[in-house]
């Protein structure tokens, strides 16, 4: 890169100009050599996006419209995978329609931490304990988490069933996750179970976040409690909702160790979710472009519902960008 | 009245964490007493606690192998996180041309979860030829994106005049961030290293499709493969599972506060 500096000074410029643009070109160099710093240090963490992330979400387009497998060439499949999928394959319509069931725990669980949060905001004495109880089941090991409640379910001798006898709710003790009926709703809360503490954590973080001065004037103003959950409490805590939401969704196209440790997606397909039937047609099945297809589909999936719960929530959700 | 809704307030709060606390304390118990499938109805209180079952788990499985495995492949993702997120991090407090390019790229990326790509994730590793190894299972863990943000926050939190003066005494860019914003970051620091740890520790699915070989074995795919070949027959089982939590249980309760900042730095627009 050629300096500036030892340009000659077009015009007959005076000491000064001269003097000016060395300057420019000393500010010049210094901002391009800054900018290549900026650039090292960023390239790393991109690196692994691009590689891990962005790359890899396109490729499996590309190989969702293709027949491929490990060793053969690749060759243009056009709709093929789509519509086996969408006409043929019976089981991801099953796995579909568990994963939108798996869904409704996010609503529940939230509405569950909502309250949990409220009563753990006021100023009770061990509020601090009571938080990191309720937060203690989610920094563990999901595959444990998984065989943990297994146990719980079991017909001989597991707690669950022998409450529920003890309480005199059953006769007889029930093989939850053996049941069609009761497979995927016993895996379900089992997630409620793991999750709760998170969204606890969250919107108590958004609770306190909420200036106290509006309960305030809103209590001089003579606003009853439940009007002021309504108009300030929950307006307020949108973000935090929101992240909530976002958080559930994503849960509900990831629990892959949760199913995988309790039923294998069984018992017949009662458990299959999208992503473990992704991971059987690709890593059993070895029918990448298949699979591939179907995780097109569910990545869009997401997205849409995650823009749905956005605008939802008053479009201003986008606002919790930690990037602000 | 302002004393019984507390009492209230209380019965409530003691209900739900005795809920929560319920199957930790079963864990426990059956890993302790091993009484299984054999004693009906269950006894609620241990009894003749013994650590036989933590005995049997520790001689059926290679557990130091699978501990060394995942103690080395969490090393590398909380130290490559810590350094990549820390610089990515101070990159983003200065102003550069494309800089809402990349952090829109960095906030989209946040929205694709990993397991809509592991098809051509796991095919990249292998093209890579990093199958069955321990840097394959780290590699896509290397940086995580909520940490970018939380060490963006921190360093820009830190004022300006300091910088100012670090750079007038001479210090390269390099070292105000080694020297001077660092240090002054721990809470970032900790929150990085908590959760990188924890993510990896507990990491299950990118594992199980990288790893071959069992002397690769992460402690989760060796609890699956425990399982797989004992079923739940026997107390070991439980003392296994209570053993791959503990670490995670004990660096949360060791570290809560910055645990939970992590985690809600979304919320909090940190």
């Amino acid at each position: 890169m050629s300096s500036p500096v030892l340009e000659p000074v077009a015009g007959g410029g005076t000491v000064a100009a001269a003097a000016t643009a060395a300057r420019r070109g000393f500010f010049a160099r210094r901002r391009s050599r800054e900018w290549l710093f900026i650039a090292l240090l960023l390239a790393p963490a991109l690196l692994i996006y691009l590689a891990y992330r962005v790359v890899p979400l396109l490729w499996n387009v590309v190989l969702s419209f293709s027949y491929w497998a490990p060793g053969k060439a690749i060759a243009f499949a056009g709709l093929t995978h789509y519509e086996e999928m969408l006409f043929q394959d019976e089981t991801f319509w099953v796995a579909l329609k568990n994963t939108g069931l798996f869904m409704l725990a996010t609503p529940l669980s939230i509405a569950l931490a909502l309250g949990l949060a409220l009563l753990v905001d006021q100023k009770v004495v061990g509020k601090g304990l009571y938080r990191s109880i309720i937060f203690l089941p989610y920094p563990m090991m999901v595959v444990a988490v998984g065989i943990v409640w297994r146990w719980l379910y079991n017909d001989r001798g597991g707690l669950v069933n022998y409450a529920l006898q003890s309480m005199g709710l059953i006769s007889r003790p029930i093989a939850f996750l053996e049941s069609t009926q009761f497979a995927l709703a016993a895996v379900m809360v089992a997630a409620v179970w793991q999750m709760l503490g998170l969204f606890v954590v969250i919107l108590l973080t958004g609770l306190q976040n909420i200036p106290s001065h509006l309960y305030e004037a809103a209590r001089i103003d003579g606003a009853l409690a439940i009007h002021r959950f309504w108009r300030i409490t929950l307006p307020l805590l949108r973000p935090s909702l929101f992240l909530c939401v976002i958080l559930g969704i994503i849960a509900s196209f990831t629990s892959f160790d949760l199913i995988y440790s309790m039923t294998g997606g069984g018992p017949g397909r009662a458990t299959e979710l999208l992503v473990t039937y992704i991971y059987k047609q690709a890593f059993t099945l070895t029918r990448f472009d298949y699979a591939a297809a179907m995780t097109a589909v569910m990545f869009a999936l997401f997205l849409a519902i995650a823009l749905l719960a956005n605008r939802l929530s008053g479009g201003d959700a986008g606002k919790v960008d930690i990037a602000e | 009245m302002k004393t019984r809704s507390k009492l209230l307030v209380h019965a409530a709060l003691i209900t739900v964490s005795l809920i929560m606390l319920t199957p930790i304390y079963w864990v426990l118990k059956t890993s302790l007493t091993g009484e299984n499938l054999f004693t009906y109805p269950p006894s609620i209180l241990p009894v003749d606690p013994n650590l036989y079952y933590y005995v049997e788990a520790w001689y059926s499985v290679s557990f130091l192998r699978l501990f060394f495995n995942s103690v080395v492949v969490a090393l590398i993702v909380v130290a490559a996180n810590l350094v990549l997120n820390a610089m990515a991090g101070y990159a983003l407090t200065k102003q550069f041309p494309g800089k809402p390019l990349v952090l829109g790229f960095l906030l989209a990326s946040m929205m694709i979860p990993f397991h809509a790509t592991i098809i051509p994730a796991y095919l990249l590793t292998s093209q890579l030829g990093l199958l069955d190894s321990k840097l394959g299972i780290a590699l896509p863990a290397l940086s995580h994106i909520v940490c970018i943000f939380l060490f963006k926050s921190n360093f820009e939190a830190v004022p300006a005049s300091l910088i100012h003066a670090a750079r007038i005494d001479g210090l390269s860019e390099w070292q105000i961030l080694t020297r001077i914003l660092l240090p002054l970051s721990k809470p970032a620091v900790a929150t990085n290293v908590i959760l990188s740890f924890i993510w990896s520790w507990n990491e299950f699915l990118w594992p199980l499709l990288v790893v071959r070989s069992p002397g690769q074995q992460t402690m989760p795919l060796g609890l699956v493969a425990f399982l797989a070949s004992f079923e739940d027959t026997t107390g070991a089982l439980y003392a296994f599972c209570v053993l791959v939590v503990l670490p995670g249980l004990l660096v949360f309760l060791l570290a809560q506060r910055d645990f939970i900042r992590g985690l809600t730095s979304g919320a909090a627009k940190g």
